[in-house]
């Protein structure tokens, strides 16, 4: 039986900060500011969550001139789905999604 | 906050750039862009600092993980590199085996001047090994008359050495005991292999004769096991000579008596070492065992240099045959240094770097552990089993 390994609570608060921002685009440090995720750990669980697909990433161009474009994120429908499995509580998660839990993050 | 602040979060961004995988290029980058976002300078430096933090980490991650996928691939080519050298594989074997009889010396509670003879030994045995690796070329050349000097110490040894029981093998070095064939004979026997000619020949008779009259039936069964192996493989007038004299030595050492008693730690140790622990007898096997190897996997990789291989295998192959049979030294994992410097000086002279018998071949290819898993490693770690 494999072993289920639940999700860390920054990796809870990042599904559940993009679950909430719904279809928008949210920005990384935005992200980081509204979960108190410190930028050393949120960019590693982003570059996990989208490898697993539960990310999607896109360029965005610059805001106004001499700006540089940004990365912006948003969930995936089976992120939705693990950001809504994983509110409801980690059995559900496993659930709904088919697959173990925590393996998003460490 | 200060602009060296801002000017120090983008060095320390820059620094998190250049950490980061090349395949994550998109994602230092979304970092780094990400600064210009930040208003406040003391916030973009602790941005930058998590950045740096993450890309250390990951960087990290990504350089462990690609040298323990590559430990396959580099064990291969060391190994394939290593069954390719006979003369540092015969020491790696001769290392193993000493190691192994002092742990069972040690276990079986054997004077503690056991174990430093058989030490010294090796040191002494490792050292010639050194030594006559640094002078291969001119080695060869002087074989014949290097076998027929080697033959003088033998004879000697059966007319004025110290016998025991009416056998006469031993000399008598300061306090210690040393059996003469036992370190000359194996290297005389690898010299011949490698370069017969009529000087080798006659010292190959003459050692023969010494082992006959000494007499030492182990070593003259050693000696005629290889020599018939060297006439079979290089079917030449001299080596066939060679081997009916060493044939003939042996015969006669198996009609003469042989009483001597088994000695304590030195013979019969394949038997006692299970006495002592089963673990301990098997690891004596093993270890007895490791001593052909070199020509085992020689012959294996069809290597040229044959008669020098199957010379060194049959040889020391009627050795152990011997200690397992009756009241003779077992090599290596049993106590004495005779064996220990006859092994290490005839693993001395054999080819180091044996060719490929088709010389066209390409060495065979070590094969490339192939990472099934296209995904990069680092992510791989995270992904759903």
């Amino acid at each position: 039986m494999p072993r289920k390994r639940a999700l860390s609570g920054h990796a809870r608060a990042l599904l559940a900060a993009l679950a909430s921002a719904g279809p928008r685009w949210s920005y990384g440090y935005e992200l980081s500011s509204l979960t108190a995720i410190r930028s050393g750990t949120l960019y590693p669980l982003l570059i996990r969550l989208e490898a697993q697909g539960y990310l999607e990433a896109e360029w965005q161009p610059p805001a106004g001139a001499g700006r540089p474009p940004r990365h912006a994120y948003r969930l995936t429908a089976a992120g939705r789905l693990l950001a809504r499995a994983e509110a409801a509580g980690p059995d559900r998660q496993v659930a709904a999604s088919g697959r173990r839990a925590g393996e998003a993050a460490s | 906050m200060s602009r060296p602040a801002r000017l120090l979060a983008v060095r320390l961004m820059s620094a998190a750039s250049r950490l980061l995988p090349a395949r994550l290029s998109d994602w230092s980058r979304a970092m780094a862009n990400e600064l210009a976002a930040i208003a406040d300078d003391r916030s973009a430096l602790l941005f930058a600092l998590g950045c740096l933090r993450a890309a250390l980490s990951m960087a990290i991650a990504e350089r462990f993980r690609s040298a323990l996928y590559q430990l396959p691939t580099r064990s291969l080519a060391a190994m394939n590199s290593l069954s390719t050298r006979p003369r540092l594989l015969g020491l790696l074997c001769g290392v193993l085996a000493v190691g192994v009889g002092l742990a069972y010396l040690e276990a079986a509670g054997a004077p503690s001047r056991h174990l430093l003879v058989n030490f010294a030994a090796l040191v002494l045995g490792a050292t010639a090994w050194l030594a006559l690796g640094r002078t291969a070329g001119s080695r060869l050349a002087g074989a014949g008359v290097a076998i027929l000097a080697l033959s003088v110490p033998l004879l000697l040894t059966a007319r004025f050495g110290l016998v025991a029981d009416g056998a006469s093998r031993w000399v008598a070095v300061g306090p210690l005991t040393v059996q003469v064939s036992l370190i000359l004979l194996p290297a005389m026997i690898i010299l011949y292999a490698r370069r017969p000619d009529p000087i080798g020949t006659a010292g190959i008779a003459a050692a023969a004769f010494a082992l006959a009259i000494q007499p030492d039936r182990a070593m003259a069964g050693a000696l005629a096991a290889a020599l018939v192996a060297v006439a079979l493989e290089s079917r030449g007038r001299l080596p066939l000579l060679a081997s009916a004299a060493s044939v003939l030595a042996f015969a006669w050492t198996l009609v003469a008596p042989d009483t001597l008693a088994a000695t304590a730690y030195v013979d019969s140790v394949l038997y006692t070492a299970f006495a002592v622990h089963p673990l301990a007898g098997a690891a004596v096997v093993a270890g007895a065992a490791a001593l052909i190897v070199p020509a085992v996997i020689g012959l294996g990789r069809g290597m040229n240099d044959r008669p020098a291989l199957l010379a060194f295998g049959a040889c020391w192959s009627a050795v152990l045959a011997a200690a397992a049979l009756g009241n003779y030294p077992t090599p290596l994992v049993g106590y004495g240094g005779s064996a220990v410097l006859g092994y290490l000086f005839s693993v001395a002279l054999l080819p180091a770097a044996a060719r490929e018998a088709d010389a066209r071949a390409p060495a065979a290819p070590v094969a490339a552990v192939r990472d099934p898993d296209p995904a990069p490693p680092e992510l791989r770690a995270a992904r759903p089993a």
